[in-house]
């Protein structure tokens, strides 16, 4: 079959079954992204004869003589399309995954569409942005600097790898050709709970075209945790790469390593499995009471679970002052139970990992990961191996979100690769990731508030108990997290704090953006707010009369704890004050017409430690290199969070270059000595800061260089050396040897940043539908890096909060599937769902972070949902306890 | 499950030689239009055909032409065409309310009417459309070609009465005089399949009152139309008393199931309310269409 690619005659025979999205990635056109291979996101979108498709649902056997067109054939990073520039100019995009298809789709509007584009981009969804930047890209604004010269703190810097990301040259996770690769797929458990007790595999072995099936038989016998953090002791050991006990539908019983994905999953099919049914709990409620199931009983203590016998993987249980007392003589009492759902972080670049033995026998992983030096060590751990006998690292990460601080596909891959000697590769369908990919732990939190009449809280009670479901990963991190900043916000005499994370058999939970806070805080400025009700006071004024302020300790119900968390800045005060002055000012647009409408306010607040507690490192090195340009190594992973232009602004701000010059070596276990990872907001206040360190000290050694050189006094400039009217150039500095100077950071002291967000909204009481008539969020980030991209990250938090507020949720059957595993049933917002937010910043100057920084990537998504709530509390006059505020349950509560 | 199950392909060259292809290759044969349900579908495994006879090229079933008092669409006219056209815009509201609301632009420029008929999803749009416009089907096997009602194409759901060996290659509207339509869908989110749907079409008779009415649902348990409601309304004059009692009688005629959509009194709601909005919209649209 002939067709053409990019203007390029191509002549290949498709195979039965293929789709036009694979062909080309055959053929080498990785600029075809898949995200949902069926319909519904657009990543994969190419022009078809001039006219946009999904090549994902495309027959390839359809291409004869056609003309096929990718983003790559828009434009390259040499000679872009002007539309490809725009995406550059507008910072139009995060972590990139999405923007291929979203060019080639736009590429095709004329000027009148862009009156259109909310009907006109349904079919593209982008996790990342909250598409304001997208359609200033399609509008033509400019948001961004190219290559900026001076200090460039508080510059729109615009990332470094931009013009490849537009053009589709970027690569990401699975975007090389590996010759001779196998492909690994996974046998899911069709019961919740059940124990192996008959495994035939050699049916499926003895087919064409596969080298191994894995079963708990190969597994190696060392319990560890999917979560990654720091210390390794942080999440329970109760996970095997294969168990023969099964704990959550869907769970591993066998992969098959074949030489493409069809025959493996067809030589699945022929694995004979023999289940022993075990009794079966869901409901969190029920499997922390005497006589429920238990899922890890036999586990002993060295396994780090709370309590085994009550399937309680983690609990707290503390109390300052006497909370009964002073709820027995509070003015004004408010109490509640607040619910939240499952929610998939829906990262349009699924869980990949592709691996190989190199020319020394090591082991490689080129995997889809925030955590590459954690799961190399972990690997280590669980296979015996010295780490200098791994490389982990990753390409750029297609979105994260928390969800690839998880080892879900390296684990296998490396039992495969070693097993069979070859290059492997194990990729998330969109479905596995619905059915298996860790959610957001769902929520039960009740909280009481006590106050005096004029406002003054006198008792906090919160009692909160989570889902961890079938595996404890992240289940004891993200309880304490939850708990935290979301009451040590508020300054109040007697606090109680009772919390408690429990097995089920539902599929495991795990670490999203907010790491548990954003439930809790969902629950406490809800309470807040009807607090704030009850005593007839503004819920702005109600907050600065109880939020802590600079001196005051923070407390959540141990006064005397102490910890490495301070108030290194404070712009609490002024986020209220410009939140309430949006709101106030409002934006001229109206509530549609009609009587079934209304219209309410509401406000919510949050606090976030900047950097994970108990140790975050990063190991960085700057180095000059022959043309005076900057190489530097950092090991933190880059997917959409923006750390890689703000470190390239730090360098070349303190090495008085440009970013162009600076060249970023990131993510691999390597280059770079050591990095914890890109999760707890950590990139820019933990990695930069140590680069800060780093750049500063090769500045001093370059001058000193020049001045063993006879040149004194003077300044580093243009890689090398200026004294008075004379340039040393950097191979001049070089002759006498490298220069090159480490740094380092480890993460502590921590401050805290704060964010508050307002919205005003229009209820349809006839259809529950939720119209967002303004949206504000205030931000304390300390010194603003890069304005461009700090607001995108506002902007993204934002979105994906109203995502979980208003659509999504991971449904799951009574017996414990997953029933929403598409993008067909579970809601990614798109371009049309999402309102502009307006962004505002406090100005302050955090003492710990570099340049008075602190990080904002977690925290805009924690204010949200209660900041809807309430305002949908204000229109309907009843409150939601629950999300998903779906239309079926705001009618419900308007009716 | 990321690839379809491996099938063979013809690309037909004209209705009679799809006909001879699907006659050759048996019940595992199945045609493909635009593909945007069945390969989903068979990505899903939810349909494993082994062979696929490509019908895109057929140009000839992609027309919408007037003929006398009623409009013909071919059966491989695009989403994105039904939309675009002023005529089915002016004869037809209703269509262009639905096709404003199916999918994305890259799905409708491949999608067409007649995949969207076949497919009969309980959600698909057009075919409560369809039967609220009362169109006929017309079917073509090697034997000859066939009419048929809605009601008997409609067999349930993802059932249709087109045997494997034939073709569905045009559907027929009926033109009234004195005319309004209109479809409104509740979606979860913009462009999403519906929650629930509900379509009606409104004919006056010259002294104003309702001379012909048929009132449909999408996605809640209903095939066929509210017969209740449109017999209550015919002959009376257009009111908003009566479109609540069509409401009303909507919300009972439909069997909604709970899933993550909604619950079943949520969606028994959304039928009593949207059965008033498109009624309402309906008439006025024919009071116009009366007036003009
Ligand atoms: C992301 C996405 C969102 C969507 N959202 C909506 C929505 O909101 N509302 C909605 O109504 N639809 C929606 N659709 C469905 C879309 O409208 C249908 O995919 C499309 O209209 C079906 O047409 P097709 O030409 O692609 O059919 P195909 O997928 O090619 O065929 C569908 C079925 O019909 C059979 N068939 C097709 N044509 C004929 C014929 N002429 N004679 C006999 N049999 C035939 C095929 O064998 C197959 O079984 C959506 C689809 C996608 C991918
Ligand atoms: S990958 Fe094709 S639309 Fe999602
Ligand atoms: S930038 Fe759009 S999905 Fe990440």
């Amino acid at each position: 079959m002939r067709f053409e690619v990019n203007g390029e005659p191509v002549d290949a025979e498709p195979h039965p079954g293929q789709v036009l999205r694979s062909l080309l990635r055959e053929l080498d056109h990785f600029e075809v992204k898949k995200g949902c291979d069926s319909g519904d996101c657009g990543a994969c979108s190419v022009l078809l004869d001039g006219a946009p498709i999904h090549s994902c649902i495309y027959p390839a056997h359809r291409l004869e003589g056609a003309a096929v067109t990718t983003v790559a054939g828009l434009g390259t990073p040499e000679h872009p399309h002007p539309l490809q520039e725009s995406f550059v100019a507008a910072g139009g995009f995060q972590c990139g995954f999405c923007t291929a298809g979203l060019i080639v789709t736009a590429s095709t509007f004329t000027e009148d569409d862009r009156h259109d584009l909310p009907r006109l981009l349904k079919g593209n969804l982008c996790r990342c942005t909250g598409y304001r930047s997208i359609e200033d890209a399609i509008r033509g604004v400019a948001n961004t600097e190219a290559a900026p010269t001076g200090d460039l703190t508080g510059r729109s810097v615009a990332p470094p790898a931009a013009l490849r990301v537009v053009t589709g040259t970027e690569g990401y996770t699975l975007d090389l050709r590996t010759t001779g690769l196998l492909h690994l797929a996974v046998l899911g458990s069709p019961h919740a709970h059940a124990r192996i007790v008959y495994l035939d595999t050699s049916a499926a072995e003895a087919m064409d075209g596969v080298h191994a099936v894995l079963t708990y038989r190969d597994s190696p016998a060392t319990l560890f945790s999917t979560g990654r953090h720091e210390q390794r002791t942080d999440d329970p050991d109760d996970t095997l790469v294969l168990d023969p006990v099964l704990r959550f539908h869907g769970q591993r019983v066998a992969a098959v390593v074949a030489d493409s994905v069809a025959i493996a999953e067809r030589a699945l099919a022929a694995i004979h499995v023999g289940y022993d049914l075990l009794p079966a709990v869901w409901d969190p409620e029920e499997a922390r009471s005497p006589g429920a199931p238990l899922l890890h009983a036999t586990k002993g203590p060295e396994s780090r679970i709370a309590d085994p016998a009550r399937n309680t993987v983690a609990e707290f249980h503390r109390e300052t002052g006497d909370v009964e007392a002073a709820l027995a003589t509070a003015d004004a009492v408010v109490t509640g139970t607040w619910r939240t759902q499952r929610v998939n972080h829906a990262a349009l670049e699924t869980h990949a990992t592709r691996g190989w033995l190199d020319a020394d026998g090591r082991l490689v992983l080129r995997t889809s990961s925030q955590v590459p030096f954690l799961v190399r060590d972990e690997l280590c751990h669980i296979f015996g191996l010295d780490t200098d006998r791994v490389r982990v690292f990753t390409a750029r990460v297609g979105g994260g979100f928390g969800g690839k601080q998880e080892l879900l596909t390296e684990d296998l891959v490396t039992l495969a690769v070693l097993r069979t000697g070859r290059a492997v590769q194990y990729e998330f369908t969109r479905e596995d990731e619905f059915r298996t990919a860790p959610p957001r732990h769902p929520m039960r939190v009740t909280v009481t508030l006590g106050a005096s009449r004029d406002g003054v809280l006198t008792a906090m009670a919160v009692d909160e108990l989570a889902d961890t479901g079938a595996y404890g990963n992240h289940g004891i991190g993200v309880m304490y997290h939850s708990i935290h900043e979301s009451t040590s916000v508020y300054r109040c005499p007697n606090k109680r704090v009772d919390a408690q994370s429990v097995y089920t058999n539902n599929l495991p939970s795990g670490a999203f953006r907010g790491y548990g806070l954003g439930q809790v805080i969902f629950a406490v400025e809800s309470a807040m707010d009807e607090l704030a009700r009850t005593l007839g006071i503004d819920p702005f004024e109600l907050r600065r009369r109880n939020v802590i302020v600079p001196g005051d300790p923070m407390i959540v119900a141990d006064a005397d704890e102490r910890t490495d968390l301070l108030i290194g800045s404070y712009g609490l005060d002024q986020c209220l004050d410009l939140a309430e002055a949006a709101l106030a000012r409002g934006n001229g647009v109206g509530a549609p017409t009609g009587d079934t409408w209304a219209v309410g306010t509401g406000m919510g607040i949050a606090m976030i430690a900047t950097v994970p507690p108990r140790g975050h490192f990063a190991d960085t090195s700057v180095s000059l290199l022959d043309d005076g340009r900057f190489e530097v190594n950092v090991g933190t992973a880059e997917f959409g969070n923006g750390t890689t232009t703000v470190h390239a602004q730090f360098v070349a701000t303190a090495l008085n270059t440009t970013v162009d010059r600076v060249v970023i070596l990131q993510s691999d276990t390597d280059v770079a000595r050591y990095d914890t990872g890109a999760f707890g907001s950590a990139g820019v206040v933990v990695a930069g800061k140590a680069l800060l360190a780093a750049s500063g000290k090769l500045r001093e050694r370059m001058l000193a260089r020049a001045a063993s050189l006879g040149y004194l006094g003077g300044v580093v400039e243009g890689g090398g050396v200026r004294a008075g009217d004379i340039l040393v150039p950097a191979e001049k500095l070089l002759a006498a040897g490298p220069l090159i100077a480490d740094g380092s950071h480890d993460g502590t002291p921590r401050s805290v940043a704060f964010n508050v967000h307002a919205f005003r909204v229009a209820v349809d009481r006839a259809t529950g539908e939720v119209r967002i008539l303004q949206s504000i969020q205030a931000a304390d980030a300390g010194t603003v890096l890069n304005p461009e991209q700090l607001r995108g990250q506002i902007e993204g938090g934002t979105a994906q909060a109203i995502g979980t507020s208003l659509y999504e949720e991971l449904r799951l059957d009574n017996e414990g599937t997953v029933t929403t595993a598409a993008f067909r049933n579970y809601h990614v917002p798109q371009f049309a769902d999402i309102p502009h937010t307006e962004v505002y910043f406090a100005s302050t100057h955090d003492p710990f972070g570099p340049h008075g920084a602190k990080s904002m990537s977690e925290a805009p998504y924690n204010p949200v949902a209660p900041a809807l709530a309430n305002a949908v509390r204000d229109a309907l006059g009843i409150r939601p306890f629950e999300l998903p505020m779906s239309r079926d349950r705001v009618w419900r509560l308007g009716e | 499950m990321q690839i379809p199950a491996p099938f063979d392909y013809a690309r037909a060259s004209s209705v009679d030689d799809a006909l001879a292809l699907l006659e050759r290759h048996g019940p595992e044969s199945l045609i493909v239009a635009g593909g945007h349900s069945l390969l989903p579908m068979m990505k899903l495994r939810l349909a494993r055909p082994e062979w696929l006879i490509d019908i895109n090229d057929l140009f000839e079933l992609d027309f919408i032409v007037r003929d006398g008092d009623r409009l013909r669409v071919g059966a491989m006219t695009r989403h994105t065409t039904l939309f675009e056209s002023d005529e089915v815009r002016r004869l037809f509201p209703i269509i262009t309310d639905a096709e404003r609301t199916i999918a994305d632009p890259v799905v409708r420029n491949r999608g067409t009417i007649g995949g969207s008929l076949c497919q009969a999803d309980p959600a698909e749009d057009l075919s409560t459309v369809c039967i609220v416009l009362g169109a006929e089907a017309v079917i073509r096997g090697t034997a000859g070609e066939r009419v048929v009602s809605m009601a008997e194409f409609h067999v349930g759901p993802y059932e249709t009465s087109v045997a494997h060996n034939e073709l569905l290659v045009e559907v027929r509207l009926p033109i009234r005089p004195r005319s309004g339509s209109a479809y409104e869908k509740v979606e979860r989110r913009v462009g999403d399949w519906a929650v629930a749907a509900a379509g009606a079409s409104v004919s006056l008779a010259e002294d104003g009152t309702i001379d012909h009415v048929a009132i449909g649902l999408t996605a809640i348990g209903l095939d066929g139309t509210v017969t209740e409601a449109e017999a209550m309304l015919h002959g009376k004059a257009p009111s908003e008393e009566l479109f609540v009692e069509a409401g009303r009688l909507a919300a009972l005629a439909c069997d909604p199931l709970a899933d993550q959509r909604g619950a079943i009194d949520y969606k028994r709601h959304l039928a009593d309310e949207l059965t008033r909005r498109v009624l309402r919209r309906a008439s006025s649209r024919a009071a116009e269409a009366q007036e003009g």
